[in-house]
């Protein structure tokens, strides 16, 4: 299934193309292809094991894909993987820097990977928009939960690439981390870049996501705006089923993607 | 509560040049430098244990039945190559990939190779620093004094030999997930690779043994370090250690590499 873009010609910032990923016998990824454009929020939803990090590890070139095609911008993925690398900026689901390094040590670590000078003074400039001058001089492991994800946000945006990936990025955050974030990814949109973000929240993906796609057994059931989808699906007698008067986005997902409990 | 933005400091328009390679390299080898002094279990690992050998070997009565002043400097340099490779690499390795270290690195533009490059050379270089210590010790404490061109041979020599283990530690850890089935066989793998290699030029335990010994990887690096502390006596046996050192690297080494596995599941 494919996704449409309804608004006439944007210039995409990751074009995937009917894209298979496997592990072993294990399909994980089973013909996704996904539009996104500049300045776009564009939220994954999809119950655990879905494929949803199988897509974002296909896409940053962690797992080689059976098949499909990937681009970044202009740039063929795929064929280019340092180049797409240069152009996106990633926050992995569980993610962990070297154990000895101190956060200071680790960004800059992660400016030279990706070719971006700073002194010392621009580092600690860094840590203090995300609040995190008092922690320059720890180890990640010794952050909280809330700290380390913006150590990984802020790695993951360094090098102001025009594609963010984000896998998870509010899970295990309380509401006021949770809302910070979401004011953080939409400031990159508003200054032109595009976010790709999975999440399991119904409430965020409606906060923050221009349009949501649901996959599940990892193909795409659905793409379209929060609100799009609600419209689409709501005489859907699966999501009526589930919905308790009102239809919301939720009883959309579960409708679409079924009560079963998964992995 | 308001956030200044990360991004207000620099440009908004997206940079998309690929950085250098020396850039790349650079900034891997400052990183893992600073991992590798801030670790004190790899430092202890490092320096300690070929001290003690060395002492232990040259204090001890049985210490000329194993060799002689020489081999037992070639031994304590075998013994220290061994640990930093076959215990402390694949442990850091094991555990940064469990981590998921390497997964972010690999995101990043930098080319893989230059991931395990770096941590290679860093390797290297810990060798060499025990090196030149035990050799120090040697001088000072029981006066084995060689020449300024068996000297440059050895340290030549001693990075050969890192091939050798560092191809062992790297076979290890490629085809090995666990972090603790790593360690294990790293322990286990130690006495036939490396401990039988004391005994390749001792008879005690009879010449079958001997033989056995001086062709293991730890008795082939032995001999080729030997010899290169007494170039003048460099001999067929020293040829032919090198060359089983050269297959010994060329074969766990290409193990390791082409079967790594980077993914922690
Ligand atoms: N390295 C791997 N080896 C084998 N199977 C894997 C591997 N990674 C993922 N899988 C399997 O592929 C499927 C998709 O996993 P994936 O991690 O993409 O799901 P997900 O949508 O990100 O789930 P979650 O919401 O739990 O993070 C799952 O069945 C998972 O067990
Ligand atoms: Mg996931």
């Amino acid at each position: 299934m494919s996704s449409i873009s309804e608004t006439a010609p944007q210039r995409l910032a990751l074009q995937v193309e009917n894209l298979h990923v496997s592990y072993g016998s294990k399909r994980a990824v089973d013909g996704v292809s996904l539009d996104i454009n500049e300045s776009e929020i564009f939220g994954l939803l999809g119950p655990n094991g879905a494929g949803k990090t199988s897509t974002l590890s296909a896409i940053e070139g962690l797992v080689k894909p059976d098949s499909g095609s990937i681009r970044i911008g202009d740039v063929d993925a795929r064929a280019n993987p340092a180049a797409a690398r240069a152009r996106m900026g990633v926050q992995l689901q569980s993610t962990s820097f070297q154990s000895n390094l101190t956060i200071r040590e680790i960004v800059r670590l992660y400016a030279g990977l990706y070719g971006v000078a700073l002194t010392r003074a621009g580092i600690d400039d860094l840590l203090a928009d995300v609040h995190l001058e008092e922690e320059a001089s720890k180890r990640f492991s010794q952050l909280s939960g809330g700290q380390q994800k913006r150590v990984s946000l802020l790695i993951a945006t360094i090098h102001s690439p025009p594609l963010v990936l984000l896998d998870e990025p509010t899970a295990g955050l309380d509401p006021q981390a949770r809302r910070q974030l979401w004011d953080r990814i939409e400031r990159l949109r508003d200054i032109g870049r595009s976010i790709l973000l999975t999440t399991h929240s119904m409430e965020e993906a409606q906060a923050v996501c221009h349009r949501v796609a649901v996959i599940d057994n990892g193909k795409l059931l659905t793409v379209d705006t929060p609100a799009g989808l609600i419209e689409k699906h709501k005489d859907d007698p699966r999501v009526r089923k589930a919905a308790h008067g009102q239809v919301t986005l939720e009883d959309v997902f579960i409708g679409l993607t079924g009560s079963d409990l998964r992995d | 509560m308001t956030f200044a933005i990360e991004m207000s400091s620099q440009p908004s328009a997206p940079s998309i040049n690929p950085p250098t390679l020396s850039g790349i390299l650079r900034a891997l080898l400052r990183a893992d430098l600073t991992v590798q002094l801030r670790n004190g279990r790899a430092l202890l690992l490092t320096f300690f244990p070929p001290l003690a050998v060395f002492y232990g070997l040259s204090t001890a009565k049985r210490g000329a039945q194993l060799g002689g002043a020489i081999v037992n400097v070639a031994l304590a340099l075998t013994l220290g190559i061994a640990l930093i490779a076959i215990l402390g690499y694949t442990a850091s390795v094991a555990r940064d990939r469990e981590l998921g270290v390497f997964q972010r690195l690999r995101v990043t533009p930098a080319p893989t190779w230059t991931i395990m490059v770096s941590r290679l050379a860093l390797q290297i270089l810990s060798m060499l620093a025990m090196s030149v210590v035990v050799l120090v010790a040697a001088a000072v404490v029981e006066n084995v004094r060689l020449d300024p061109a068996a000297y440059l041979l050895t340290l030549a020599m001693v990075i050969f030999s890192s091939a050798v283990f560092l191809g062992v530690g790297q076979a290890l850890v490629g085809l090995i997930k666990s972090v603790d089935t790593v360690n294990a066989v790293g322990r286990l793998s130690f006495l036939p690779l490396v401990a039988l290699g004391l005994f390749a030029h001792s008879t005690i335990f009879g010449t079958t043994f001997e033989t056995i010994a001086r062709w293991s990887p730890g008795g082939a690096v032995a001999t080729l370090l030997g010899g290169a502390m007494q170039p003048a006596a460099w001999s067929a046996d020293t040829w032919w250690a090198l060359l089983a050192s050269v297959l010994y690297a060329v074969v766990f080494a290409g193990i390791g590499i082409r079967w790594f596995q980077w993914s922690p599941r």
